[in-house]
């Protein structure tokens, strides 16, 4: 039923289907626009936004700048609570802790509440060999898994499936009546992950920010999934990119103020849960162990150059997705990634590595909207350009000695206002001679002077020169003595 | 498993990297202080950002209800221990509660303390997980409230409210407003995670809006959330509920 996922290396072809599926765009449309008007509103409820997003930005910085000593601190602090800390180097050892930690427990059930991270490592295919069956909880995570989906929006996951497919998909796995209202739909996955709530062994949760200082992870949600999931089982396992760290619980504050408003536009989500150590102590209540996971992953690689290093100041606000013009048409599932969007095309190449996500950070307009709306000031443009650098500077072709002699030649000519205008006259004449003015609109012109550029000319076209340049027509009314032309009289 | 120490390779990348990005001459993204010596970590200073100013942020109460009802919490101002058993009892009518779980909180008892209510009420400390899901209400108390957005600040040393609050469709939370606070940043400071295993923070009730972006109340957690907020009378003191 389900076709192969798609990834990153795929992205041209990705593209094209995206762009084909009406249903697709309409609800991006929708659900782009909502977020952003909603952000704009949440916003005017902090006095000092700016001062907020430098102020968010100045901790990411001082944290990653002693990211190893913050991490320390970290792991000192939980352990202390009675945490159990573990460390990962990459995705596949991070998969044989979890997998480790429910096999000594004999665990048969496993829920999850949703996490990025989780998916960045692939998680639920190797629990799935384990023999188990990992359950997301989330709404729109569990319709995607229970469709053998995968997100195309990172705040809202299903928001590619209209009511009426979701009620079939519903009726299908779940034997549910078929009501396609939402109230309905909602109400039978409550009653349905209620009993996987009920009996589940271990609950595996993310982490949107870590306290140094106590040893704190704090899990932000909306529908109470995630309250569940770190609650009900006897085991909690957290993971965690080794980027979440900030120093103090003060810190919170900040980032509190930013990521709801940037993500959904609410002043707070409806849920923060605040966790130091293992929850079985005083109220009894909790699980009775934590195990915190934390996850290199390529992530440290990151640290290497100030322009990439910024890529891990990323809270996951999904921002930079609804204010791209590109991603407002493609959608998550184009970039072939976890992490789509502007983000995505920056995160996913560091992660995965340039040779099998070459074309992502070309898939921008630069036109830096991301920057804008970066709750942390992330200078995506800047990333992509660097990104693009190391494309070209990988390139298995070598050197393109000709790009590189027209560049040469271009910057030759357009610093020289005397070449600029012997240049401008030939290429006059020439068009003249080719009567290329004519044929504007059937045949590209830049299409018939540099055919060899063909993906580049495909979509672009040059304008015809005008008869006279703006300086020769001036020189001529002037001679003429009479004011330019529209002028006053 | 291998026996390879993952902590020293991940802290070992860390380091050789961040020397590798100090290297380069121009940081024009970064405008952090330089790495320090080793010792004491390097904290940047707390610095607040303000919330818009409001004028009625002066009656902390009133702007916390405004705030609560704004996202679909409902909120009953009440004088007293015995009012709140009042109101709460009201409340429990209302939803035609059948079974009720306290979070054992004394002033929670208190409220729910008549025999002759036609509703029976377990303690969560004595509640089994099945049990629990069949409860139509939880009534618990809450530790603070911030005004600034409406929410709850529940911690779990103090009773047992984790799952009370969460598992069954009507949330009543009895919360004194001499616990009202302006900001989170002031609740921050208040509170000592390392004393709570889990500290939670509600502001309404349970939401999404997974499907065809239309909100949806109660997915998970409760579908009603009740504040009844109690402002002192003369003789007792609803602020120390332990």
């Amino acid at each position: 039923m389900t076709a192969l996922p798609p990834t990153p290396a795929g992205f041209a072809s990705n593209v094209r289907g995206a762009l084909g599926d009406v249903q697709l765009r309409r609800a991006l449309r929708q659900a782009t626009s909502l977020f952003a008007t909603r952000r704009l509103a949440a916003m005017t409820s902090v006095a000092d936004w700016e001062g907020a997003r430098t102020r968010a930005r100045a901790i990411k910085d001082e944290t990653l700048r002693h990211l190893d000593r913050y991490l320390e601190q970290f792991v000192a602090s939980a352990e202390r609570a009675g945490a159990r800390v573990h460390w990962a180097v990459d995705g596949e050892e991070a998969c044989a802790i979890v997998a480790g930690i429910a096999r000594a427990r004999g665990a048969r059930t496993v829920v999850k509440s949703k996490s990025m991270a989780t998916e960045e490592i692939h998680l639920n295919a190797a629990l799935a060999r384990e023999g188990l069956e990992p359950v997301e909880t989330d709404l729109g995570e569990y319709i995607i898994q229970l469709a053998g989906e995968t997100p195309s929006h990172i705040v809202v996951p299903a928001i590619h499936k209209t009511r009426a497919q979701i009620a079939a998909l519903f009726a299908e796995k779940l034997a549910a009546g078929g009501a396609d209202d939402v109230a309905s739909l909602t109400a039978t996955a409550r009653r349905t992950l209620r009993e996987r709530f009920a009996d589940a062994d271990i609950g595996i949760t993310g982490v949107n920010f870590a306290v140094a200082e106590t040893g704190t992870i704090l899990i932000l949600e909306n529908e109470g999934n995630a309250r569940l999931t770190m609650t009900l089982p006897r085991t909690h396992v957290a993971l965690m990119g080794i980027e979440k760290v900030i120093p103090r619980l003060a810190d919170l504050e900040v980032f509190l103020q930013l990521l709801p408003r940037s993500a959904t536009g609410q002043p707070l989500t409806a849920y923060q849960s605040l966790i130091t150590g293992a929850g079985g102590g005083v109220d009894g209540e909790g699980p009775a162990e934590l195990h915190i996971v934390l996850l290199d992953n390529g992530r440290s690689r990151m640290l290497a150059h100030p322009v990439t290093r910024q890529s891990l100041a990323c809270i996951r606000c999904g921002a930079c997705l609804n204010a791209c013009p590109v991603y407002q048409q493609i959608g998550g599932h184009a970039y072939g990634s976890v992490y789509p969007g502007p983000i995505g095309a920056v995160i996913t190449p560091q992660l995965v590595g340039l040779a099998r996500s070459s074309e992502l950070p070309y898939a921008s307009s630069l036109c830096g909207a991301c920057r804008e709306v970066c709750p942390v000031k992330i200078d995506i443009p800047a990333l992509l350009l660097h990104l693009r650098s190391e494309v070209v500077a990988a390139d298995a072709r070598g050197p393109r000695r000709g790009e590189r002699l027209a560049f040469r030649a271009y910057t030759a000519v357009m610093a020289r206002p005397w070449a600029y205008r012997l240049v401008t006259r030939f290429a006059r004449a020439v068009q003249h001679f080719f009567r290329v003015g004519e044929t504007v609109g059937r045949r590209g012109i830049a299409q018939r002077i540099v055919p060899a550029l063909g993906a580049w000319t495909a979509w672009r076209d040059l304008r015809p020169l005008a008869p006279r340049s703006f300086r020769e027509e001036w020189k001529v009314r002037r001679r003429r003595g009479g004011p330019p032309e529209g002028g006053s009289a | 498993m291998t026996a390879r120490d993952s902590r020293r390779i991940i802290l070992d990348a860390i380091r050789e990297h961040l020397a590798a990005g100090d290297a380069h001459e121009h940081a024009p993204h970064d405008g952090s202080s330089p790495r320090a010596p080793h010792g004491s970590l390097p904290v940047i200073a707390p610095d607040a950002v303000a919330l818009l100013p409001t004028a009625d942020m002066a009656d902390l109460p009133a702007f916390f209800v405004a705030r609560a009802e704004a996202v679909g919490g409902r909120c009953t101002r009440v004088r007293g221990a015995a009012g709140a058993a009042l109101a709460v009892r009201a409340i429990l009518a209302d939803a035609d509660a059948r079974l009720v779980v306290s979070s054992g909180a004394p002033l929670v008892d208190h409220a729910l303390g008549e025999p002759a209510d036609p509703w029976r009420v377990r303690s969560a400390a004595e509640l089994s997980r099945s049990d629990l899901f069949a409860c139509d209400a939880g009534v618990t108390t809450a530790q603070w409230g911030i005004a600034e957005t409406g929410t709850l600040v529940l911690e779990s040393a103090r009773e047992r409210s984790r799952l009370a609050s969460l598992v069954p469709p009507l949330h009543i939370a009895l919360l004194s407003t001499r616990c009202i606070r302006a900001t989170l940043g002031d609740v921050l400071a208040a509170v000592d995670p390392t004393l709570d295993g889990a500290i939670t923070l509600i502001t309404g009730p349970s939401r999404t809006s997974d499907i065809e972006l239309t909100l949806a109340i109660g997915v998970h957690g409760p579908q009603s959330l009740h504040v009844v907020l109690i402002d002192d009378d003369s003789d007792a003191n609803p602020g120390d509920f332990t």
